[in-house]
């Protein structure tokens, strides 16, 4: 009985992939091509106008990048960055989405209100931070001098830490919404059974959510997680339009070092061995998650 | 159905049309050469009429422009058609393959009409790759009002600046005004300052036998000067160091600063009617240190204009193009809008004398020092880098100033020995 294909089976079977082939071209295309396109590269030796032709040059840019201080100051600007805003967001988003379930009044209009940072582009939004983080004219340094807690203007985006904690800052408000929006789908499938029958033992609204609510949250959670961490890990336009990796380079991130690398220094091998690396940690935080995900179940 | 064939119809009738009417994109910023732009566009769109001129503005901070140029000619774009490039990518962008030459493009007695030391600056191989548009440089503009007030002469030394810094500012008693701005956030400009420091203690990029010694003695004083200037004697404000030109000089223009040292560009601003330091302020050359008197100490920039090789009009192109930099363009842009002129000759025009703002930058230029963007070539970009870090580690006093020239000087040995 194992050959049991007929031709019905072997022409459902060929209209399957018909239908899937386009999708995977294009998937291959644009997703796969380039991957390997990157590793190719980072392998090699080329120029960008094909005068000098590719040659094979092992780990040498590799290695280069082992002994790269700067290189592993923008993978620690990273992580660093990462760690701190992913459990911040999430600690904001949790709440926002417990609040935003409630019933009150005008509860479409706050819904939408909380969207709106994540609905705009970050280069916007961060430009608008700018300003308000700006020394000389900012929102913040005008409140904080006219109420005499400072008497010298702060210098929010000039210092090493200040300008982490600012860039932090950006990423929680900006991301935040995003966090409450999938949590809030999560919410809203919890049976309202299981809280009735929360109220009938006795608990607590606060036992309640810690009893019922988040045990039933993890699934939409971890999809947070994953997606925010994945953002985070590959954080671009923040840096890039608030501090360009200033001061000196205290927030320039993997992805911001690799464009420099590749676009002012046009050293596209060595800048595709960045990207590889960035990659693979992107590819590790990835696998951690599912594979946390998959014990839960 | 009727909405297809009325736009075959269309598409039909544009392409019978006689002499088509061709386009070109020119990207160029608006803040150095703004107005002569629209003006020249005008006039080119005046003698000819089947030429459509787009106007591509791009940033105004160099390099944010040179990423966008990267991104397109790496790509193979055939737009902009004509764009501007700063002085120290021409020898660079021509080097890539990413300006076509231009010899064979313009007659002869048209390239040589071009002052030859700027020339040189985009010339590889023999081929010039684009004209240069305008020369500029860096100065030292003061509040004249408040210099009179405080009885004080026109600084010319940087221990003077100091000087003059501390007698206004402990005068004027308000928090809000600084004595020196400038454009000291990790940009280009930052090695400009660097280099106008350096060069008027006497140091530089190069030692006299033309190697690189950026740690040399005279540039750590000179560096560790500017250190002092924020730190030690807190003349400057802490934003100093997240300021490009523009920011400083909108410092210097609401009245919040004595001092500015920034490029050309800023005096048409700065005396606009509208501006409340218009007719309180006047420019004089760069300062430098007690001693260096004729050190070249004016960090020198300009623009060219070049033509994208993969343009599909080349020929137009050039054309445009050298309407655009030719000698009654550019005498234009000299007498309305100060705009230093690259054709040699123009200077002796009738219709320049009484320009005394122009003959004021022409006399600091001068004391003119180039980037070392000739030396290096298509490595400049990572020179410039490395200087721009390292003299950032010293002013945010992560290393000393000898720990951060040193380095310098190590990563430069290196890079250009590869």
């Amino acid at each position: 009985m194992t050959n049991m294909t007929s031709p019905l089976d072997r022409r459902r079977h060929l209209t399957g992939m018909a239908f899937i082939t386009p999708t995977m071209a294009v998937i291959i295309a644009i997703l796969v091509y380039p991957i390997l396109q990157s590793i190719v590269l980072s392998f090699g030796q080329s120029s960008i106008d094909g005068s000098e032709p590719y040659s094979f040059v092992g780990l040498k840019h590799y290695a280069t990048l082992a002994g790269n201080e700067r290189f592993w100051n923008s993978l620690w600007v990273t992580l660093v960055f990462t760690g701190l805003s992913i459990p911040l967001e999430l600690a904001m988003g949790i709440g926002l989405a417990v609040l935003l379930n409630e019933h009150f009044r005008f509860k479409g209009i706050a819904r939408l209100a909380v969207l709106f940072p994540w609905a705009l582009p970050t280069a916007l939004n961060t430009l608008m931070w700018r300003w308000m983080y700006n020394t000389d004219y900012g929102l913040f340094n005008a409140a904080a001098l006219q109420s005499g807690i400072v008497d010298r203007p702060i210098n929010w985006l000039g210092d090493e830490t200040l300008a982490m904690g600012s860039m932090v800052v950006v990423a929680v408000w900006k991301t935040s919404s995003f966090m409450a929006l999938i949590i809030l789908a999560g919410l809203q499938s919890i049976p309202r059974e299981l809280y009735e029958a929360g109220r009938m033992d006795g608990m607590t609204r606060w036992q309640e959510f810690r009893e019922i609510t988040l045990p039933l949250l993890k699934g939409p959670i971890l999809v947070a997680l994953i997606v925010r961490s994945m953002d985070a890990l590959r954080t671009f336009e923040l840096p890039f339009n608030l501090t360009d990796g200033g001061p000196v380079t205290a927030t320039e991130s993997l992805s911001l070092y690799a464009y420099k690398v590749i676009f002012d220094f046009i050293e596209f091998n060595y800048g595709a061995a960045i990207v590889v690396v960035q990659f693979l940690v992107i590819f590790a935080m990835s696998l951690l998650y599912i594979l946390t995900l998959r014990n839960k179940d | 159905m009727k909405f297809t064939i009325s736009a075959l119809a269309t598409a039909a009738a544009l392409t019978a049309l006689p002499g088509f009417a061709q386009e070109l994109v020119l990207s160029i910023g608006s803040r150095g050469y703004g107005p002569a732009v629209e003006r020249n566009i005008e006039r080119y769109a005046a003698e000819n009429p089947d030429v459509s001129i787009e106007w591509n503005k791009v940033s105004d901070v160099p390099g944010e422009t040179r990423k966008l140029y990267v991104t397109g000619l790496t790509a193979k774009s055939p737009t902009p058609d004509i764009y501007a490039v700063d002085v120290i990518w021409a020898g660079e962008f021509a080097q890539r393959g990413w300006l076509e030459p231009l010899n064979g493009l313009l007659d002869e007695a048209t390239i040589d009409a071009f002052n030859p030391s700027l020339l040189a600056a985009s010339t590889v191989d023999g081929e010039v790759h684009a004209l240069p548009l305008y020369a500029d440089g860096i100065h030292f503009f003061y509040r004249t009002d408040l210099l009179e007030k405080y009885g004080l002469d026109v600084p010319q030394t940087w221990e003077e600046v100091l000087a003059a810094s501390q007698t206004i500012t402990e005068g004027e008693g308000n928090p809000q005004l600084y004595g020196f701005v400038s454009m000291w956030a990790k940009i280009e400009g930052l090695f400009m300052n660097w280099l106008a420091f350096a060069n008027g203690n006497g140091g530089g990029f190069y030692d006299a036998e033309g190697n690189v010694a950026v740690n040399s003695p005279a540039n750590i004083e000179a560096t560790q000067f500017m250190v002092d200037l924020l730190h030690e004697h807190r003349i400057t404000p802490d934003s100093i160091l997240n300021a490009r030109p523009d920011d400083a000089r909108t410092l210097f223009q609401q009245g919040r600063a004595a001092f500015l040292m920034v490029q050309d560009f800023v005096h048409a601003p700065l005396s606009a009617d509208n501006s409340p330091v218009a007719g309180k302020f006047d420019f004089t050359r760069v300062p430098y240190f007690e001693g260096h008197e004729d050190a070249n100490s004016t960090t020198m920039g300009g623009w060219f204009l070049g033509i994208n090789p993969n343009s599909d009009n080349k020929e137009a192109a050039a054309d445009f193009l050298a309407h655009f930099t030719a000698q009654e363009q550019q005498l234009t842009a000299a007498v309305e809008d100060n705009r230093a002129p690259t054709i040699p000759g123009i200077y002796d025009n009738d219709a320049m004398k009484g320009n005394a703002v122009l003959a004021k930058f022409g006399k600091n230029y001068d004391y003119g020092v180039v980037r070392p963007s000739a030396g290096s070539g298509s490595k400049y970009p990572r020179v410039s880098e490395i200087m721009q870090l390292e003299i950032t580690n010293a002013l945010h006093r992560q290393k000393t100033v000898e720990e951060a020239l040193n380095d310098a000087q190590a990563q430069l040995d290196a890079l250009l020995s590869e």
